[in-house]
């Protein structure tokens, strides 16, 4: 594994609210939470940056299209 | 991250010691896709020609457009080597998938999307060309990694793949996974899986 580094990160009650929910209901630390966050966040930046579109389909199979920044 | 494992030498029955790696790079595909594919491919027209059943289902199988990979976080890749030359390859994914038991659905896990070892150390291609598989134990040395990936990233051990119907004894067997379904999303192949226990039963090498 690669050295890892620290910083401090201020959320307001919502996110960290989110933040624990997600936590509880993923049984993962919170900070895995954010890692995730942030490695599908450059996922998807990086698909769309070659062109990819990112897609929701609801149960009727119809898709939505997700705009991504 | 470079780490000693070790292999088995598969002429004296031997353990030998290979090193286990993460830094994979652009240079390990290729040095695949030199030295594997035209292997594979050859091995794969003998026994189909041969009508046989079982050929290896990767013979299409190309690193080298994995490379834009290298840089997403959601992706990782390990590597084995012996005596500087490359004996295995996986990649896997460590953001966007999750369990399919119904114990840990929704919970993130590692899916290890592509494993293969050096042909020279699968029986089926060896004897398809008329020779000896040279090392055994990479895949496993592989999926070791992979679930200790998954217990450095909190997953417990959690880890998933689709199996090629070749590999499935292996993973069932072998590693002890569950068999939960063929998928018909991808190629209808099995979704195999680890759970915190099994894949700790596993690492102390009593999966076999």
């Amino acid at each position: 594994m690669n050295t890892k580094r620290t910083m401090t990160l201020n959320l307001t009650d919502q996110e960290m609210k989110a933040l624990e929910d997600l936590s509880n209901q993923k049984d993962l630390s919170k900070t895995a939470v954010l890692r995730q966050a942030l490695r599908l966040y450059q996922l998807v930046d990086v698909k769309l940056a070659e062109g990819g579109k990112l897609f929701f389909e609801d149960q009727k199979k119809e898709k939505a299209e997700l705009m991504v920044l | 991250m470079k780490t000693s494992v070790s292999i088995t030498d598969l002429a004296t029955g031997q353990p030998v010691e290979a090193v286990l790696f993460d830094d994979v790079t652009l240079e390990h595909f290729l040095e695949a896709q030199r030295e594997w594919r035209p292997v594979v491919v050859e091995a794969a027209q003998r026994l189909v020609k041969a009508g046989e059943q079982e050929y290896p289902r990767h013979w299409h199988w190309d690193w080298s457009t994995k490379e834009a990979d290298l840089k997403v976080l959601a992706y990782g890749f390990l590597g084995i080597a012996y005596e500087g030359r490359l004996q295995g390859l996986l990649k896997l994914e460590t953001a966007g998938r999750s369990g399919r038991i119904d114990a840990q659905k929704g919970k993130p896990l590692v899916y290890v999307d592509y494993v293969e070892t050096a042909p020279w150390n699968i029986k089926l291609i060896t004897s398809a060309l008329g020779t000896a598989p040279k090392f055994g134990g990479i895949g496993t040395r592989l999926i070791e990694a992979a679930v200790r990936r998954s217990l450095e990233e909190g997953f417990k051990g959690r880890l998933g793949l689709h199996s090629l119907s070749i590999s499935e004894r292996f993973y069932l067997k072998a590693c002890g996974m569950t068999a939960v379904a063929k998928d018909p999303a991808k190629q209808n192949l099995l979704w195999c899986e680890f759970t915190p226990e099994q894949a700790e039963k596993f690492l102390a090498g009593g999966a076999a």
